[in-house]
């Protein structure tokens, strides 16, 4: 066995000096003044609607620089992460510049996977950037990718069944149900869809009873604390008194179709869900989409800061371009345009002073979300909580498991994952 | 049909391989002396074998080495060896023994896991068994539009398998499912297929013995078909009733047929990746995940992903596998069945 | 089904057991109806899913049976996708593991199912162990062997780890086969002066080409819908073989049925016609392979 170990060695070490190689040769071509060859990036955005946009956009950058073909590949958001650390790994079929969810960052970056951006030019103007947004793309004090949209999460609602309902959006989970009832007895229809397959939709939840997943600042674990357990109980009690409905696979699927045909009234749900969201039949009419902070809990009110960013792959056989291509995608106009087009918030201040961002409603009403959403820690395993978190809070829903058993497993599992935290 | 002469054929050739050549099993080990007699009788042999010895040393034997030995390590994502364009990073991994195993044999996951999967297999084969053996005796009578039906039957072993488990989560789907809009039109209210774990565990077991009836189907047409009617005959001459020809010819007739199919059909369930995978992908929380899909989920699914965890759980599959197919063949041939 | 005739059999023995291929009418009723029950299982799913493909998108979840029956989905579906790409990827990745696993294990089929020899025993449990193999013990290291020889996301690694499938399972279905053919054969072949290697060639194999075939065809349906080294091992959009591609249409963020369900009908009409017309030889090979295999 320590003989293939060696082998593996050698091989790598090969691979190595192939790769030094060739960026030499990419010098050569930098020299020249002029960017050339091919930037292959992975976008996670929703198809149908997101993802037209982007594709345009990336093609703005080949106008720009004729000899750089820019090979735009959607990839389904939910298989981005996992697709993408398998080629890494293997160092053949990843792309040069991937569009990496914020809590990902971080963990790609502790496995070696990002290049430095540092002193590139994929970084322009770094003090523009909201400082929340920037947050995320810094590792071991260096920055591995650069934001391209902030957002967080809101309640939209649906303006003429809420008018019909005679209610107005629940500041508070109690308000909740009682619009939810409401609802029901003038509607028939169920009040909030509520993803049961996905822990991101449970976190104002948690926030909002004074929980967290965990607390960086004294290294330990929070979420099985008493507030955990309470978030779990909040949840499966709006699911068994009908105030919400939920599923526990296809839940992204199932919620768009339901608030897109009128089937229920409310979802939780952030800026990324917009442009799909008015492509149903209910929202022919853009202004029928209501959009409202998220309900408080007992104890606070909060949501998640998220967002995406974009990120150039090490093993990139054209560094120069990609970094290009980044500064590119994340520029205050293309910000601009993803703002007009897709409702989606830019992560440059100066882009928020554009027309487009001025018009859109959403912006307007996330910007100030997003100023104080709740920020999570941005350390490698900030992506990997939500999968055990993910299976308690299904089982919880799904009545497989108590709340207070799930609070304890969830936080099991994180001290086996996070050594060394209480 | 031809069930029953590749049996009897398999059997003469047991009985007289030898050839005044070959009387290789249950010589001692060989002496140089021996080896060169050995080489020179069985030269062709194992010149004839040595391609797929080859082959399998070299991509099952070597694999499956490694994989047993990063079951003894603490190997993830962060410790094995990458190479990304100029960051290289070598493994450093260390060994730890049988610690994996104990945690594994120790831990409720494991155990858990392996419950459902037997309950999984064995309610999959029992009732793939049953209606595969019914529908096969149907099939074997003289009945109009035979050939039809039997082409109909067939048609789930025809699809790729992937594609019908796309088809049959199209039909779940809890609020669009046609499956829920044809019980709503009766007035039953919507059955959550795929989002309770009991429904879950339904629902799998139904895609998989779906996918599975028209094997064994066919393979038990085939052993119904080679049981010859005289026997039939003689039966109804001494007046024995359906039932009574049923239990002491067609059963007994089917033996060597059924023992087979039973057998592989338990190990294709038990190793069933892609009905799980793709259908519910596990969930409702971890209610239908079985060994192999939790094993995989270990090293392609969690972040960080845990090789040695999945590699342990990979070896612990394979051994059960083979201490049940030992135990198989063992009251088989303690029945009397020389299989 | 044994019920159904049962009774009226009961009642018959009185004056004459009911033979073999002699039923009540009403025994007949119930056979086709439970026949045409069966069938309807069998073939709805698929059936929809055909239909389903006829309809635009949007309608892809009525229950009516035809709506404006179009093809845009399919248009879409070549135009837009890769679906091209995937689906050769899949023909070819599976079509070299099958030649190559028959060809190499052809001898060995033959060897075992001739002659004794030490290691045979051996050499058979180990045929049959393999075939027991969870993707679960073999996938991380292949994963990592691959990864440090440059073969993960290139067809050339699939079809090596599909190897691992495919040549245990043909050895042990083609010794099955060769178990069939009367050794009178050989015997002929030695009295003329051939070696075993000539016999085999001359003789037997041409004597077992309906046997390959049925082989072949086990082996490249069973690469063909192969989810889980696909799924792990490619990555890039074009490298995709067909399982891995339509995981794209319906995933934890989506679900397309309209590209799904006409990528499900474009795989499944070839798969399902090449069965259907060879059923009567795919099902005896299977009986053979099976019984001793």
């Amino acid at each position: 066995m320590r003989r293939g170990i060696t082998a593996t060695a050698l091989v790598a070490a090969l691979a190595l000096a192939a790769t030094a190689c060739g960026s030499d040769d990419e010098t050569g071509s930098k020299s020249s003044g002029e960017l050339s060859g091919t930037v292959t990036w992975w976008d996670t955005s929703s198809v149908g609607s997101e993802d037209k946009v982007f594709k345009k956009l990336a093609e703005g950058f080949e106008k720009k620089h004729p000899k750089v073909d820019v090979k735009y590949v959607n990839v389904p958001f939910g298989e981005a992460q996992n697709k993408f650390k398998n080629a890494a790994q293997a160092g053949d079929g990843a792309p040069d510049v991937i569009r990496s969810e914020v809590a990902w960052t971080p963990d790609f970056a502790n496995l070696g996977y990002l290049a430095p951006l540092d002193g590139t030019a994929a970084l322009k103007n770094q003090d523009d950037f909201l400082k929340q947004a920037v947050a995320s793309t810094k590792y071991e004090d260096k920055t591995y990718a650069v934001p391209q949209v902030i957002d967080s999460m809101g309640i939209f609602y649906n303006k003429k069944m809420f008018e019909e309902a005679g209610v107005e959006a629940p500041a508070n989970l109690a308000d909740l149900k009682t619009v939810a009832k409401k609802i029901k007895d003038k509607t028939g229809k169920t009040g909030l869809y509520l993803r049961g397959d996905d822990p991101y939709y449970f976190l104002s939840f948690l926030y909002g009873e004074g929980g967290d997943m965990v607390d960086a600042g004294s290294k330990s674990v929070a979420i099985d604390k008493p507030e955990g357990v309470k978030a779990f109980k909040a949840v499966k009690e709006l699911v068994d008194d009908g105030t919400a409905k939920t599923d526990a696979s296809d839940g992204w699927e199932n919620m768009m179709q339901a608030f897109k045909n009128g089937d229920v009234a409310m979802m939780i749900n952030g800026p990324w869900a917009v442009a799909d969201t008015l492509t149903g039949k209910e929202f022919t009419d853009k202004g029928n989409l209501g959009v409202a902070p998220v309900p408080a809990g007992s104890a606070a009110q909060g949501a998640p800061q998220g967002g995406h960013n974009l990120a150039v792959y090490a093993g990139s056989k054209n560094l120069d371009a990609s970094y290009a291509f980044v500064e590119y995608m994340t520029s205050v106009d293309s910000q601009a345009t993803a703002a007009g087009e897709l409702n989606l918030l830019p992560t440059r201040t100066s882009a928020y002073a554009k027309k487009e961002a001025v018009d859109s409603e959403i912006v307007g009403f996330f910007k100030p979300v997003v100023e104080t959403a709740v920020e999570r820690p941005w350390i490698p395993e900030g992506g990997s909580l939500f999968e055990p978190l993910r299976i308690e809070y299904t089982k919880v829903l799904t009545g497989q498991t108590t709340p207070e058993k799930a609070a304890k497993a969830t936080g099991d599992s994180y001290r086996k994952l996070l050594e060394g935290w209480k | 049909m031809a069930v029953h002469t590749s049996q009897s054929v398999v059997k003469a050739a047991g009985e007289n391989t030898a050839r005044g050549r070959s009387r290789g099993t249950g010589t001692p080990p060989p002496t140089p002396g021996r080896l060169r007699r050995a080489l020179s009788v069985h030269w062709y042999a194992w010149a004839m074998v040595a391609p797929v010895v080859v082959v399998i040393g070299v991509i099952i034997g070597y694999p499956l080495v490694r994989g047993i030995y990063l079951s003894m390590t603490d190997a993830d994502e962060r410790n094995v060896a990458r190479s990304i364009g100029v960051n290289e990073i070598p493994a450093t991994y260390e060994f730890v023994g049988a610690d994996n195993y104990v945690d594994a044999l120790t831990g409720s996951q494991f155990l858990g896991t392996l419950g459902w999967t037997l309950v999984w297999t064995v309610s999959c084969v029992s009732i793939t068994f049953a209606l595969g053996m019914a529908l096969a005796n149907i099939l074997n009578r003289r009945i109009a539009g035979r050939s039809a039906y039997r082409m109909a039957l067939i048609l789930p072993w025809a699809i790729p398998g992937f594609v019908s488990v796309f088809a049959w989560r199209f039909l779940y789907n809890e609020e669009r499912g046609l499956l829920n809009k044809v019980l709503g039109g009766a007035g039953i209210d919507a059955v959550p297929w795929l989002n309770d774990p009991t429904w879950a565990k339904f629902a799998v077991i139904a895609v998989n013995v779906w996918l599975g009836i028209p094997f064994m189907m066919v393979a038990l047409l085939g052993g119904l078909q080679s049981i010859p009617s005289e026997q039939y005959e003689a039966a109804e001459m001494d007046g024995a009733t359906a039932w009574q020809r049923f239990r002491h010819i067609t059963l007994p007739g089917l033996r060597p047929v059924s023992t087979t199919v039973v057998l592989l059909s338990t190990i294709w369930t038990f190793n069933m990746f892609p009905v799980i995978f793709l259908l519910t992908r596990g969930g409702p929380g971890e209610a239908t995940q079985i060994l192999v899909t939790q094993a995989y989920k270990f090293s392609f699914e969690i972040s960080p992903r845990d090789y040695a965890q999945s590699s342990t759980w990979g070896v612990l599959i394979l051994v059960l596998l083979m201490l049940f197919a030992v135990i198989y063949r063992r009251v088989l041939r303690s029945q009397g069945d020389n299989w | 089904m044994t019920t159904a005739t049962d009774t009226p059999a009961r009642h018959a023995a009185v004056r004459k057991v009911r033979l073999r291929g002699e039923r009540s009418p009403l025994a007949s009723v119930a056979l086709h109806l439970t026949l045409i029950v069966a069938s309807v299982v069998a073939v709805f799913p698929v059936l929809w899913v055909l239909l389903t493909s006829l309809k635009p998108a949007k309608y892809a979840t009525t229950t009516d049976f035809f709506r404006e029956t179009t093809l845009v989905n399919y248009t879409n579906l070549i135009r837009d996708t890769e679906f091209l790409n995937w689906f050769a990827n899949s023909v070819i990745i599976s079509a070299l593991s099958t030649v190559i696993g028959v060809f190499v294990a052809a001898t060995t089929g033959y060897a075992v199912s001739r002659f004794r020899f030490p290691g045979k025993r051996g050499l058979m449990w180990t045929l049959l162990i393999t075939q027991m193999f969870p993707v679960a013990v073999l996938i991380v290291p292949i994963y990592n062997i691959m990864s440090t020889l440059g073969l993960l996301n290139q067809p050339t690694g699939l079809v090596i780890t599909y190897l691992t499938i495919s040549v245990p399972f043909c050895a042990w279905m083609m010794k099955g086969f060769f178990d069939t053919i009367p050794r009178e054969i050989d015997e002929s072949g030695e009295v003329d002066g051939l070696t075993p290697f000539g016999t085999f060639f001359r003789l037997i194999l041409p004597l077992a080409k309906p046997g390959l075939a049925v082989t072949a065809f086990y082996s490249f349906i069973t690469a063909w819908g192969e989810v889980a080294y696909a799924s792990a091992f490619l990555v890039g959009d074009e490298n995709l073989t067909l399982a891995g591609g339509l995981q794209k249409f319906v995933n934890q963020y989506g679900a397309q049925w309209g590209p799904m369900t006409a990528a499900s009908v474009l795989i499944a009409i070839p798969a399902a016609l090449v069965f259907l017309f060879a059923q009567k030889h795919l099902v005896t090979g299977m009986s053979a392979g099976a019984v001793k295999g």
